[in-house]
């Protein structure tokens, strides 16, 4: 045990004190950053107030009520957010066109130098309540979004003042327009856990896409790890004092411990980054806002629990996997079409949870969430979907950990053998005759 | 009796096309040094490994400290040093040789402690957390050599030990050989210079192509080899000298040096007999000296003899 514990320190230091970990360590995170900030402080320009004239040649003043509801909308949905319009009125009953001109005289021009200038000018005409066309001149007619949201304030006065006119009570109108909405809670065990389904599920499906990744990650570290342990010249100090299955659990384990290190780390920043957004934005002088928004699954304790516990345990597996393919192995490249079968285990595990999802209690959803490699996908996504029966969880689990330890023990063996042969691949047979030997 | 510290009992090993070792038996008493000798490819390193049990002999048993468990559960009191040296490049110096204690089981605390001992005692201390590859190679060496000791172990295998070194560091390492056997532990070493196991074994074992060609002791090896020399260095009319070198019934070989010259004696001669001679025939002696034939020399006789006659096992 303490010899084990050795390999596993000495695994982890010498890779945490690496250049290659601590710049990879710290470069999420900033791009977390600079994903978040960066469109704020982009957006920062296009948030301001827009001055519009509007020419209103209505003869039932529509132009005052669209220039109340454009002056009661906000850039944001924020208390401390700006107007969204500075909005002047201008009556052009008779003279629309000239009203039109002399307004459109005014716009575009540079405001250091002419601040009352305006930015756009909107004409309404007795068709428009009619048509719903109305003319609209001014420098950011390009900007679908200004022009999206102007449309949508004249679309909804328009709306409102016809039904007014029709005898409609608008209230009325606005009450009976309500979506559904479905609120999905999952129940387990005969109670409501309070967590959305939907939400849930997401989560699990997230995880088992970092957990996809993860492997993919550092599973090749394992291998390369074992691979240059065989090639380097203290293997035999090592193998003098060791068993190959302590050797080789050890790197499992130290490789793996770097992995879940490093993610701890991610994803401690991102919690921070998330739950600091207010400071980080003051920081970078956008409004918090703005940025964007990091989904910070909530989850409940239990499928917090069920979803780190297969996480370690699928880390670990398929690390153990990428050894026993290290321990048969004289190089990287020899590795290669092993890793393929890897891969496909990998994907399949991945890919397993879509037909879970389907029927999460059927025979096949109990099985994919039951057998090791799999498992560590389908588990925490059937948990997240539906009520999992302890004896399942627990044969899931122990299967799990055996499964770990067979393959590293089956990865000893081969290494033990495949040591000292150096030059030639093995084939099958021969890494079949390995673990056999005695 | 003492339990030998090493029993090899009738061991072969076969490799693809080749046998390694061949029914090799012998045994390493406890206390002292003991080299294993041998020409490059002699079955030096196969039988070593087989020792630690890196490797399995096909046939035959090998039992270190009389006990029947593999060298891995002894390694707390085995150290090795494989032919191949290597140290994890990137890990500190003072890390590294705790981390070689504690695969031996020593405990992490009691690691780093003896770790900066001999780490002091090699005159490595300001160097402790530098990494490793930043050592010179001399350096490395020594710290390979203390990792090999650190855990004190009873008996300590070295394969070609002094390979590589240079003089300074081989008076180094000899040192910690020679204090580290006057304690009563053990020390192998594998070695294909023989001048070196001359000055340092009590016991020797030579093998060749994977034979046992020599085993004993020092002494006794050079005892029973029967070969005897003589030394002479001529003081005046060395002239004189030269019909009684010629008379093959007393010298079967001399090497002149004109000064001086080493003599062969013919079988059954007595250097006593040369003597008189010379002093009769009136040449002027400085010096006449019955000297022991080197392991050299005999390793060179025996070995050679092996590498010309075919293995008889070969043909069975």
């Amino acid at each position: 045990m303490n010899k084990l514990l050795a390999v596993i320190r000495r695994e982890f230091i010498a890779r945490v004190r690496t250049k290659a970990f601590i710049i990879s360590t710290l470069i999420l995170p900033i791009f977390i950053v600079v994903v978040s900030v960066v469109p704020a402080m982009m957006m920062r320009g296009s948030t301001r107030t827009m001055h519009i004239a509007i020419a209103d040649g209505t003869t039932d003043s529509i132009g005052t009520m669209v220039a109340a509801e454009l002056s009661a909308a906000r850039t944001s949905t924020q208390a401390d957010a700006i107007p969204g319009y500075a909005v002047q009125l201008f009556h052009g009953e008779g003279h629309l066109d000239a009203l039109r001109d002399s307004l459109v005289s005014r716009t575009a021009l540079d405001r250091t130098r002419d601040p009352e200038t305006f930015d756009g000018v909107l004409v309404l005409t007795d068709q428009t309540l009619a048509t719903g066309k109305a003319e609209y001149l001014g420098e950011n007619t390009s900007s679908i979004e200004a022009m999206g949201q102007l449309e949508a304030t004249l679309t909804h006065v328009l709306m409102t003042r016809r039904l007014e006119r029709s005898g409609v009570d608008p209230r009325l109108v606005a009450g009976s327009m309500v979506r559904a909405d479905l609120a999905t809670t999952k129940v387990s065990d005969g109670k409501a856990t309070g967590q959305s389904g939907e939400e849930s599920f997401a989560v699990a499906y997230f995880m088992g896409f970092i957990l996809y990744f993860g492997v993919l990650l550092y599973g090749q570290q394992t291998l390369t790890s074992v691979i240059e342990e065989k090639t380097s010249r203290i293997m035999e100090v090592l193998a003098s004092s060791l068993r190959p299955f302590q050797m080789l659990l050890g790197k499992v384990l130290g490789v793996g411990a770097v992995g879940l290190f490093q993610m701890a780390i991610w994803g401690g920043t991102v919690f921070v980054i998330s739950n600091q957004r207010e400071r980080i934005a003051a920081l970078f002088h956008v409004s918090a806002a703005a940025m964007q928004q990091l989904p910070i699954p909530t989850m409940s304790v239990g499928l917090l629990a069920v979803f780190l516990v297969y996480f370690v345990l699928g880390f670990l597996l398929y690390g153990a996997l990428y050894a026993a393919i290290g321990s048969m192995c004289n190089n990287v490249k020899d590795a290669q079409q092993y890793l393929m079968l890897v891969s496909m285990v990998l994907i399949f595990g991945f890919f397993g949870v879509f037909a879970l999802m389907r029927d999460p209690t059927g025979s096949l959803g109990v099985t994919l969430s039951i057998v090791p490699f799999v498992s560590q996908f389908a588990m925490p996504v059937r948990w997240s979907l539906a009520a999992v029966p302890s004896i399942q969880l627990v044969s899931s689990l122990a299967l799990s950990v055996g499964a770990l330890l067979a393959v590293t023990w089956l990865a000893g063996r081969i290494y033990r053998t495949g040591i000292l042969m150096y030059g030639k691949k093995p084939t099958i047979v021969e890494v079949l005759r390995w673990i056999r030997s005695k | 009796m003492a339990v030998p510290a090493v029993r090899v009992d009738r061991v072969t090993k076969r490799f693809a096309g080749h046998t390694a070792v061949r029914n090799l038996s012998f045994e390493v008493p406890a206390g002292g040094i003991f080299g294993l000798l041998g020409p490059n490819g002699a079955g030096k390193s196969t039988t070593i490994r087989m020792m630690m049990d890196i490797i399995e002999p096909d046939e035959g048993k090998i039992a270190l400290l009389g006990s029947a468990s593999s060298s891995r559960d002894l390694s707390g009191r085995v150290g090795y040093l494989p032919e191949e040296r290597g140290l994890y490049k990137e890990m500190r110096v003072l890390e590294h040789l705790a981390f070689l204690a504690e695969v031996k089981g020593v405990r992490r605390s009691e690691a780093i402690k003896s770790a900066r001992n001999w780490l002091q005692r090699l005159g490595l201390a300001d160097w402790e957390l530098k990494k490793v590859e930043d050592l010179s190679k001399g350096m490395q060496q020594k710290v390979q050599f203390a990792g090999t000791l650190i855990h004190n172990p009873e008996l300590v295998i070295l394969d070609e030990p002094f390979s590589g070194l240079d003089p300074v560091n081989l008076q180094v390492m000899k040192d910690i050989v020679v204090e580290f056997a006057r304690g009563g532990r053990t020390v192998i070493f594998s070695t294909h210079i023989m001048e070196q196991a001359e000055r340092m074994c009590e016991r020797i074992v030579i093998i060749a192509r994977g034979e046992k060609v020599v085993d004993g002791s020092v002494s006794e090896v050079k005892a029973s080899y029967g070969m005897r020399n003589v030394a002479l260095r001529y003081s005046a009319d060395a002239a004189k000298a030269a019909s009684i070198l010629a008379d093959r019934r007393l010298v079967a070989r001399a090497d002149e040096y004109g000064a001086t010259a080493e003599i062969e004696m013919a079988p059954d001669a007595d250097p006593q007999q040369l003597l008189e001679a010379l002093v009769r025939g009136g040449v002027g002696l400085g010096r006449f000296e019955v000297v022991e034939p080197s392991l050299q020399a005999i390793f060179i006789a025996k070995v050679g003899e092996a590498a010309v006659v075919p293995a008889k096992a070969e043909a069975a």
